[in-house]
């Protein structure tokens, strides 16, 4: 089947399954207040972006997300290129490590907010944290295996530890990145929903809590509308860039074809 | 490619470099001292992989170390590289031990697939040696560059990527780029074992050319015994267990050499002959 022809079936499906939902909704009669229709969830959406009202709570969720994500992204690098190379700080931190990783870290909202606040500075923690295991655990995989092969041409033609790391290690580890930063997105955007949530200070995650504290249930279902396509444009975002940087995989060549044949 | 002076006679000047560099009392460029290297497997148990090593090794000199798999040889090699240390004995380079990498050296590993930096276009592959001297400007660097890469005759392949090639052209990059270093020596690991036929013979003629025409000092080591002779001034054989270097043979064979021409010599069956009684492969149980 060519690429198209699975793009259409999958989305035909989707629109079959909207339809059902459609169809269920109307004859459900007294209960469509709390179980209101796709179109009547998109013409509540409608309205809100076009009374302003989707915009800052977004871009607030958005900022927090990008700031703890890069905060996290950045330490994650650090300490697992040290943790790869160095078999000393390996072993220094491999147990502090090893404990932390398993706590789901929307547990940690509650003690944070006690040091933190409610503020941008716990949800930007919280996503930091979060976002911190998975790219080090594969950043650290990632650089154990790199090819000695090419540790060796590098030094063969005489470079040095610092080039060593920028030039051969950090671009020979790419891809192992690539993959816990992927993870690492997805839990991010929970972890800042779930945070807005629970502390109620603005953002995606307190604007679905508010809607249905309030009963505006098919605001709500916009909501939850808004966070499907704000993480569906978010991973698009990801792959496109990750596609990019690692042009030079054999793998992402064949994906970026099939895509432009698409 | 195969060689394109079949049959013509030798040229007064590569006589006289051939007689040159069978003059006795010069100097060697390298030189291997008693050269030890035991790696330790556990507390317990210690393995010697080579044992009191002497070579010489003369400038402008094609050496091949001929061996059975899992004698050393890439050790070997390593170590005269600077890669890694040996446990005994000492590489001298113009008289002075190599520690770290020296510049003169230029080491092009086994698994081309492995050494070629799979996230760098051909070209700047190319560029990578010249990228850590300040005083090269990055123009000369890619100029540099490209002309080596013109030299293997893989101008037109600058901006794929490594994967996009086929074997054969892989390896030529990496001869490419080792050139670029401009060193005076190149050591080479089994650099034609994962070629077909075909290509190994075309790169073994191109790297018998750049020997030439760079005045190159080239250490290679396989364990295709036809190779070492067809290539090779001089083959020295490794056996034993831990390996030590056995005889050193001689390859009177006339230069420039030709696949066909060469390798249908008596001369060059006789040697064969002569190299494969001493090159056996290891028992099982030696084996690392």
């Amino acid at each position: 089947m060519s690429a198209v022809g699975a793009r259409g079936l999958g989305a035909g499906f989707l629109g079959i399954l909207l339809a059902l939902w459609e169809a269920a909704a109307r004859m459900s009669g007294a209960k469509a207040a709390l179980f209101p229709a796709p179109s009547m969830v998109a013409g509540t959406l409608a309205t809100m972006i076009a009374e302003g009202h989707v915009f800052v709570p977004l871009a607030e969720s958005m900022l927090r997300l990008g700031a703890g994500y890069v905060a996290g992204l950045a330490l994650a690098v650090a300490l697992g290129v040290a943790m790869g190379y160095s078999r000393a700080l390996d072993n220094l931190f491999e147990p502090l490590v090893e404990l932390l990783r398993p706590i789901p870290k929307a547990a940690l909202v509650s003690p944070l907010m006690f040091f933190l606040g409610i503020g941008d500075l716990m949800k930007v923690t919280v996503v930091a944290l979060g976002v911190f295991f998975p790219i080090l655990i594969n950043t650290i995989l990632g650089v154990r295996s790199v090819e000695p092969e090419f540790l060796e041409t590098a030094r063969t033609f005489g470079i040095g530890t610092r080039s060593m790391l920028a030039k051969i290690v950090l671009p020979a580890a790419s891809p192992q990145i690539f993959a816990g930063m992927h993870i690492s997105l997805g839990m991010g955007f929970v972890l800042v929903i779930v945070a807005e949530m629970i502390s109620a200070d603005g953002g995606l995650g307190f604007a679905i809590v508010n809607a249905q504290r309030s009963f505006r249930v098919k605001e709500m279902y916009a909501w939850v509308v808004v966070l499907a396509l704000t993480g569906y444009a978010m991973n698009a975002l990801f792959m496109l860039l990750r596609g990019r940087i690692l042009r030079w995989k054999r793998d992402s060549w064949v994906l970026e074809e099939t895509a432009a044949q698409a | 490619m195969f060689s394109p002076v079949i049959g013509e006679p030798l040229s007064p000047r590569q006589r006289q470099f051939d007689e040159w560099l069978r003059e006795p009392g010069l100097p060697p460029l390298l030189s291997l001292q008693n050269v030890r290297k035991e790696f330790v497997l556990d507390r317990r148990r210690v393995v010697v992989v080579l044992e009191g090593i002497f070579v010489e090794i003369r400038e402008r000199e094609f050496l091949t170390i001929v061996g059975p798999s899992g004698c050393g040889k890439t050790t070997l090699l390593k170590i005269i590289a600077g890669l890694i240390p040996a446990t005994g004995g000492e590489v001298l380079l113009n008289g002075r031990p190599v520690a770290a990498p020296p510049a003169e050296i230029v080491y092009i590993a086994q698994q081309y697939s492995k050494s070629l930096f799979p996230w760098r276009t051909v070209l700047a592959n190319a560029e990578f040696p010249l990228e850590h001297h300040r005083h090269v400007a990055r123009r000369e660097r890619t100029e540099r560059a490209r002309r080596s890469l013109a030299r293997v005759g893989l101008l037109d392949a600058a901006d794929r990527y490594p994967w996009q090639l086929s074997g054969g052209m892989q390896q030529r990059v990496a001869i490419a780029r080792a050139l670029v270093a401009r060193p005076t020596v190149l050591l080479l690991d089994e650099p034609f074992s994962s070629v077909d036929a075909l290509t190994r013979m075309e790169l073994q003629d191109l790297m018998l050319e750049t020997w030439h025409e760079r005045r190159l000092t080239v250490v290679l080591v396989t364990h295709d015994i036809e190779e070492a002779i067809y290539l090779s001034d001089r083959v020295a054989a490794m056996s034993g267990h831990p390996s030590q270097v056995g005889e050193i043979f001689d390859i009177d064979l006339p230069r420039p050499r030709d696949q066909l021409a060469t390798r249908s010599a008596s001369r060059f069956l006789e040697l064969r002959e002569r190299l494969f009684g001493l090159v056996r492969p290891l028992p099982a149980e030696a084996r690392r």
